[in-house]
C-alpha cells in the first residue's frame, strides 16, 4: 500500500475510535459533571483557606485565587490521565479492545484515537477551570491569547498523564491497580509550587519542588494568569511538557506495539 | 477436498510464558462452507486455537492458513475476511446496538452511508431492530450474543468464528442462536465454532475435533464419532451392600460410598468404599469377558458398557450380573452421546472435569485474569 494511502486510513481509523471514545466518555454523566465540581470546590476551599497568606509577598499578585489556577489545571488534567488508564482498562476487559484488533485497521488508530480523546478531555476540563476562574473574578494578564496558550499547554501535559495511565492499564491489566494509580500522581501534584511560591519554601522541600518537572509546567501556567507574557517562565514550562510528552509518547507506543503484537 | 480448504492448520503449537503449553501440536483442516466444531472442556485449548487462528493471539509454533492467507505473514488480509463472535462478548454497553454497528461497519470500511444501511440489515436479521436504540448495557444476555452475531457479519465475512456462543444462555435464547447459525450455514459461510456442549455440537456442526488437553483426540462427523464407539452403551449402577456377601459396610447405602460417588468424577472413582470398588472391578471382569461386549470402563458409579445392539444385550448383562450374586440397583440403555465419546478417548467426562482446568487457567492469570478479573 502506497504510504499516502496509508496516512490517509491511519487518520480516518483513528477519528472513527476517536468519535467512539469520545461518545463512550460522554455518555457518562458523571465524567462532565464531576470535573466541574472538583475545580469549583478546589477553587473556594482552598481559596478561602489560605487567602490571606498573600500578604507574606512572593506570590506576584494579590489575588490568591489567581495564583491557584494553575495547580487546579495540573490537578484536574493529571487526573483526567489516570481514566485515560482506565477507559482503556474497561474496553480490554469488556474484550471490545479485542474486537477493535481483529478489525482490518492499523492497530496504532487505538491507541492515538484514545490519546486524542485524553487530550480532548484535558482541554475541556481545563477550559472549565478557566470559566470559572473569570466567574470568580480572576484577572488574566495573559489575555484571551494567554488563555489560549495556557490551554494548549494543558493539553500537552495532559498527554503526558494519560500515556501513563495507559502504559499502567496496558502493564497491570488490573481495574483496581489502574484506577488508584492516580495516588502515585499525587507527590508530583504536590511537591510543588501549588500553595506557595518558591520564595516561601526552604529545606528538602524547596529541593523536591526545584527537581519535579511539574513544578516548571505550572509556573509557567501560573505566569501567565499573573505576569502575563513572562517568557523565560514560559518557555522553560512549554519545554518540560513537550520532553515529557515525547518521552512518554515514545515509551508508550513501543509498549503498546509490544503488548498486541 | 484438500484443495478446497478454508482453513488449514499443521503441527499447531501454543507456549504461553511461564512455560504453559496450550497446544502440544494439533492438525486439522475445515472445508469451504462447513460447520466445524472444537469440542473440548474448560482450558483444553479451544479458544487458544480460535484467537491464534483470527490473528488475536500468535501462535509458537506450525503452520496457520486462513482463506489462503499465512496468519502470522498476512493478518490483515485474514482479518478482512473473518468475523468472530466471542466468548467474552465484546461489547460498547454505552453505545446503542445501532451504534455498535454502524461503527463495526466504520471499522470494516463499509462507508457511512453502506455502514448505516448494513446496520439496519443485520438488525432486522437478528431480530433487534426494536431495541436498536437501546444502549448495549440494558441488552438480555440472548440479546448480547445476537448483536454481537450481527457485529461479526457486518462485512459478509467467509468464515465465521464462534467461541461458546451460546454459554450461559437460557434454552430459549440458545435456539434462536442456533436457528441463525444453521441459516448463516445455509448461506454457505464456513462457520467454526467451539463449545463445551454435546448437545450444541451435535445439533449443529457437520464435523467435530474433540480436543483435550492440547491434542485433538478424535475427528469426525458426530454421527461417525458416536458410531466408532460402538452402538448403544449399557449402564449399570450396582447396589453398593450387594456383592461378597457380609460386608463391613454394614446393611443399607454407605452414606461414605454415596457421598463421593456424587462428587467425585475420576475414571475409577466408583466410590471410595473399598469393597464396593471390589464389586465393581469383579463386574467389569466379567462383562468385558463376552463377546457381544465391545468396551466397559467404570465411571461416576456406574459401570458402563458398549454393545452392538442395547435392548438384545441388556437382559444378558442383567442375567450374568445375577448369576454372580451382583445387585443391579438400576440399569439403562441409550444411544451413544458425544460425551460417551469424549470418554472413550479421554478417560474423563467432559462435564466433570470442570475442576480439571483449574491449575492450567490459573497459569494462565495474566490472560484470563484481565478479561475477567472484576
Amino acid at each position: 500500500m502506497a504510504r499516502g494511502t496509508m496516512m490517509t486510513a491511519l487518520i480516518s481509523e483513528t477519528y472513527f475510535v476517536y468519535r467512539r471514545n469520545l461518545k463512550t466518555w460522554l455518555a457518562v454523566p458523571a465524567n462532565v459533571i464531576s470535573p466541574l465540581f472538583i475545580s469549583g470546590l478546589l477553587f473556594v476551599i482552598f481559596g478561602a483557606t489560605f487567602e490571606r497568606s498573600i500578604s507574606l509577598g512572593g506570590f506576584g499578585t494579590q489575588d490568591y485565587r489567581a495564583f491557584l489556577v494553575a495547580w487546579i489545571i495540573v490537578q484536574v488534567v493529571v487526573f483526567s490521565g489516570a481514566d485515560s488508564g482506565f477507559s482503556l482498562l474497561t474496553d480490554i476487559m469488556s474484550g471490545y479492545f479485542d474486537k477493535l484488533l481483529l478489525a482490518p485497521i492499523n492497530r496504532f488508530s487505538i491507541l492515538f484515537g484514545s490519546l486524542l480523546v485524553s487530550g480532548t478531555r484535558a482541554l475541556l476540563q481545563a477550559l472549565v477551570v478557566v470559566f470559572l476562574a473569570l466567574a470568580m473574578g480572576v484577572d488574566f494578564q495573559g489575555g484571551v491569547l494567554g488563555i489560549l496558550a495556557m490551554l494548549a499547554l494543558a493539553v500537552v501535559f495532559g498527554l503526558v498523564w494519560s500515556c501513563l495511565g495507559i502504559m499502567i492499564a496496558l502493564k497491570t491489566r488490573n481495574a483496581q491497580v489502574t484506577q488508584t494509580s492516580g495516588v502515585l500522581f499525587f507527590p508530583f501534584i504536590f511537591l510543588t509550587t501549588a500553595f506557595m511560591p518558591e520564595d516561601q519554601l526552604s529545606g528538602w522541600f524547596k529541593v523536591a519542588v526545584k527537581i519535579n518537572p511539574v513544578t516548571y509546567v505550572m509556573e509557567a501556567m501560573r505566569a501567565i494568569v499573573v505576569d502575563g507574557w513572562d517568557w523565560p517562565t514560559i518557555l522553560t514550562g512549554v519545554w518540560v511538557a513537550l520532553l515529557m510528552m515525547t518521552v512518554l509518547l515514545m515509551a508508550t507506543t513501543w509498549l503498546y506495539r509490544r503488548q498486541t503484537a | 477436498m484438500t484443495q478446497d480448504n478454508i482453513i488449514q492448520v499443521e503441527d499447531l503449537v501454543k507456549v504461553y510464558p511461564g512455560e504453559v503449553k496450550a497446544l502440544s501440536g494439533i492438525d486439522f483442516a475445515v472445508g469451504r462452507g462447513e460447520f466445524f466444531g472444537f469440542l473440548g472442556p474448560n482450558g483444553a485449548g479451544k479458544s487458544t486455537t480460535i484467537k491464534i487462528l483470527s490473528t488475536l493471539l500468535r501462535k509458537t509454533s506450525g503452520k496457520v492458513g486462513v482463506a489462503g492467507f499465512d496468519v502470522g505473514q498476512d493478518p490483515m488480509a485474514v482479518r478482512k475476511t473473518i468475523g468472530f463472535a466471542m466468548q467474552e462478548v465484546g461489547l460498547d454497553d454505552l453505545s446503542s446496538g445501532l451504534d455498535f454497528l454502524v461503527m463495526q461497519g466504520l471499522l470494516y470500511k463499509l462507508g457511512r452511508k453502506q455502514a448505516k444501511a448494513r446496520a439496519a440489515e443485520l438488525l432486522e436479521l437478528v431480530g433487534l431492530t426494536d431495541v436498536a436504540d437501546r444502549k448495549v448495557g440494558t441488552y438480555s444476555g440472548g440479546m448480547r450474543r445476537r448483536i454481537d452475531l450481527a457485529g461479526a457479519l457486518v462485512h459478509r465475512p467467509e468464515i465465521l468464528f464462534l467461541d461458546e456462543p451460546t454459554t450461559g444462555l437460557d434454552p430459549q435464547s440458545r435456539l434462536a442462536i442456533w436457528d441463525h447459525l444453521n441459516e448463516l450455514h445455509l448461506q454457505g459461510i464456513t462457520i467454526l465454532l467451539t463449545t463445551q456442549m454435546m448437545e450444541e455440537a451435535d445439533h449443529l456442526c457437520e464435523r467435530l475435533a474433540i480436543i483435550d488437553t492440547g491434542r485433538i483426540v478424535a475427528e469426525g462427523s458426530p454421527a461417525d464419532l458416536k458410531q466408532q464407539i460402538g452402538d448403544d452403551v449399557v449402564r449399570i449402577s450396582i447396589m453398593s451392600s450387594g456383592g461378597a456377601g457380609l460386608s463391613s459396610a454394614g446393611p443399607g447405602v454407605s452414606p461414605e460410598g454415596a457421598s463421593s460417588g456424587s462428587t467425585n468424577g475420576s475414571t475409577n472413582g466408583a466410590t471410595g468404599d473399598p469393597v464396593n470398588r471390589e464389586v465393581y472391578d469383579r463386574a467389569l471382569a466379567l462383562v468385558s469377558g463376552q463377546s457381544y461386549v465391545l468396551g466397559s470402563s467404570v465411571v461416576d458409579d456406574e459401570l458402563v458398557v458398549s454393545v452392538r445392539d442395547g435392548d438384545a444385550s441388556a437382559p444378558n448383562l442383567l442375567k450374568l450380573m445375577i448369576e454372580n450374586s451382583i445387585e443391579i440397583a438400576r440399569l439403562a440403555v441409550s444411544r451413544p452421546t458425544l460425551d460417551d465419546v469424549f470418554l472413550q478417548h479421554t478417560g474423563r467426562t467432559i462435564r466433570s472435569d470442570n475442576g480439571g482446568g483449574d491449575e492450567f487457567a490459573q497459569s494462565l492469570r495474566p490472560w484470563l485474569g484481565l478479561r475477567r478479573g472484576q
